[in-house]
């Protein structure tokens, strides 16, 4: 059978230059996912926040976005903020940056991750935010607190618990979708797996290699996020699923 | 802004939409088959059975689609000898992936019923069969449909993965298209908003049929 | 008629829920089983039919081992009938169909002749016009009365209830009672696990009072509530009869 005809070579993965490309790699995708995360949490916390404001002009700008860039898949919107957002700027701005930018497809890759899950973590936000019962603000409000004393002792400190599990599930997912980057040319490890099976022919131990990378990397998270929990445990709340 | 390259290009830009469709159609149906059976087995009480299955789901939630499908391609030729084809690539590796977010789907779904529905079956005498068919099922498939429609929305966007196997599905032709003519801003503008146009549909099916469930509850 | 001998009970290898039980409950006899939460009632209910396991002791229906693995436990439990606190009506299936589930499934009963059984128990216990309603379309206290006459439809020779008006509405627990006290006064044998006292007093042959797992004590009607012999049967009484 065919599996006779191929010999392993796990060399490739430490063998120079290969093994330095996949450290590399990696080392791209944690930076990029964890800079696309922040701006995702950042982004989309206002906007999970807009979504529960009285005001319905701002509750709509929040939906709108959501729905947006819920609907299209993030390979089109990695490839319009790389082909197509450059465009938009005044020429000169544009000469600048293909100048002094040359590696435009991180940053971009780094922008649309970050927009995109930022959609995500805005939906999720929003959910942990609805679950909390209206009679525990009223429970507050019955007891003097004003609007911002009661956000700021009773909603946020549960709300933040309530928020750890889906969280981490999209951080994963963020994590997951920097791979996707590859596809305008960012060498993240997925990437530079593929890259290396062009020069050995030995494509299936660094996809092996970079999915080890990835389960690890999410195993790593997950125990991460349960000591997390367990620190700021308290009795009674409900357990996660894994 | 030039919108004649759209016009000009359409038809074969939506032409890919077929193939986005039958891919995303057989990825559902492969993946709910495979997805049934892993979640069987997740919710068996035999370890030969829960084990393998549960792995199965955690390594394949923790890839990313991409990875996979560049596995496959790198894997078939070592067992089969022979390169595999670009389609047959895309639909086998969307299936195995996907089926590891339906098996969780329905695992979720069978569990959402109450464990007293089991029981209060199990009180007048009906069988372990009897019970999963006419008590447990309806209303687990009752449960699940809003997540499995949200999953084929999903399916459908994950489709324009198939583009880095050089698949000719609809992103790929408006990449070319791209590539050719050079109007990027209008070219992904269109591409986004079909894509947003179908996916939006399908979210707003799930949002009535939610709706109505809950009415009904 | 029901022995129970020496059965106990143990969660997770580390709670006790039974402790050692004997009981013995004969034909036709109303027993009324009252306790705090926790005390172990339910799950002595659900030893009886099978649905729980004890780890150690036997319990025998009618002459038949519950524990025996030979046993035909489904048709062990086709004679015996249960309701519960929550109803559990399927909720996709209407009053008529929940009745006539198990006759048809389990005594392989014509669908006509299941039919004309249910609307006679229907009409037992005063609801025959909800017949061909969904469970969500009814009130609480015709819901349990729906629940009653599936139960009835098997033709059981003994009936478990367990803590069946507990989750109904003042107003409605009135007529579930009265369906109860029926069902006593026409001989079956009934195990009934409650708070309501009225009840026990006006049909318990006897009255078990159980807490941590074990019986404290035993009595028949009058004797137990006007002198109870055990210091926490006094406290408990105390405190659920105003």
């Amino acid at each position: 059978m065919g599996l006779f005809n191929y010999t392993f070579d796990w060399s490739v993965l430490w063998r120079h230059p290969y093994g330095g490309l996949l450290v590399s790699g990696i080392f791209t995708t944690l930076h990029l996912s964890l800079l696309a995360w922040i701006i995702a949490v950042v982004l989309g916390v206002t906007i999970g926040i807009f979504r529960v404001l009285p005001f319905r002009l701002v509750r709509f700008a929040g939906s709108a976005y959501v729905q947006l860039f819920r609907n299209i898949p993030f390979l089109v919107q990695l490839f319009f903020w790389y082909f197509a957002a450059p465009l938009f700027l005044p020429k000169p701005a544009q000469e600048w940056l293909y100048d002094n930018v040359p590696n435009y497809s991180y940053w971009a890759g780094v922008i649309s991750l970050g927009t995109y899950t930022a959609s995500r973590v805005a939906e999720q936000f929003r959910s942990s935010l609805l679950s909390i019962s209206q009679d525990q603000y009223r429970a507050a409000y019955s007891t003097g607190l004003t609007t911002l004393q009661t956000y700021r002792y009773v909603i946020a400190p549960y709300a933040f618990r309530i928020i750890i599990p889906p969280f981490t599930t999209e951080f994963l997912t963020c994590f997951k979708n920097s791979a996707l980057t590859m596809t305008i040319g960012v060498m993240e490890i997925t990437h530079t797996a593929y890259y290396i099976d062009s020069f050995t022919w030995h494509g299936l131990e660094t996809t092996t290699a970079a999915s080890l990378v990835y389960l690890c990397i999410a195993l790593c998270v997950v125990l991460f996020m349960s000591l997390i929990e367990k620190r700021i445990h308290i009795p009674g709340m409900i357990a996660r699923e894994q | 802004m030039d919108l004649s390259v759209i016009s000009i290009n359409f038809k074969f830009m939506i032409g890919g939409l077929a193939l986005t469709f039958e891919l995303a159609l057989m990825t559902m149906v492969g993946g709910l088959l495979i997805g049934v059976i892993l979640s069987i087995a997740r919710l068996s009480p035999r370890p030969w059975l829960y084990y393998p299955a549960t792995a199965y789901i955690h390594f394949f939630r923790g890839l990313p689609l991409i990875l996979v499908i560049f596995w496959l391609y790198f894997l078939s030729p070592v067992i089969t000898g022979r390169p595999i084809g670009a389609f047959p690539a895309a639909v086998i590796s969307f299936i195995v992936f996907e089926a590891a977010y339906f098996a969780e789907i329905i695992r979720a779904g069978v569990q959402s019923v109450s464990h007293g529905q089991a029981m209060a079956a199990y009180s007048s005498g009906l069988t372990f069969y009897q019970t999963t068919r006419y008590v447990i099922l309806p209303q687990a498939l009752h449960n699940m449909v809003p997540a499995l429609v949200n999953q084929a929305v999903i399916i459908f966007q994950d489709t324009s993965l198939a583009y880095v196997i050089g698949l000719r599905e609809f992103l790929r032709r408006v990449n070319l298209v791209d590539a050719r003519e050079a109007r990027s801003v209008e070219l992904y503008l269109f591409a986004g908003l079909v894509y947003f146009t179908i996916c939006s549909a399908g979210s707003l099916a799930i949002h009535r049929l939610e709706k109505r469930r809950a009415r009904s509850c | 008629m029901i022995k129970i001998k020496g059965v106990s009970l143990w969660y997770d290898k580390k709670f006790k829920a039974l402790d050692n039980i004997t009981e013995t409950i004969q034909r036709g006899q109303t027993v009324v089983i009252c306790g705090p939460s926790g005390s172990g009632k339910s799950s002595l209910l659900r030893c009886i039919n099978g649905l729980e396991r004890s780890q150690e002791g036997k319990i025998f229906v009618d002459g038949v081992s519950v524990q025996d693995p030979e046993t035909d436990i489904h048709k062990l439990r086709s004679d015996i009938g249960m309701v519960f606190q929550h109803f559990e009506l399927y909720p996709h299936m209407t009053a008529m169909q929940n009745i006539t589930l198990a006759p048809i499934r389990v005594r392989h009963k014509s669908k006509r002749e299941a039919e004309e059984k249910a609307m006679e128990l229907l009409e037992r216990v005063e609801i025959p016009e909800q017949a061909f309603k969904y469970p969500e379309e009814l009130s609480g206290g015709q819901k349990q009365r729906v629940a009653i006459a599936r139960a009835m439809a098997m033709e059981p020779k003994t009936m478990l209830f367990d803590e069946s008006t507990s989750a109904l509405d003042p107003e409605m627990i009135k007529e579930v009672l009265d369906v109860m006290i029926n069902l006593a006064r026409e001989g079956i044998t009934m195990v009934v696990v409650t708070h309501e006292m009225g009840f026990a007093r006006e049909v318990a042959d006897e009255i078990i009072f159980m807490d941590e797992g074990r019986i404290i004590e035993r009595g028949a009607d009058h004797s137990f509530f006007d002198n109870p012999k055990s210091e926490r049967t006094r406290q408990f009484l105390s405190r659920i009869l105003i």
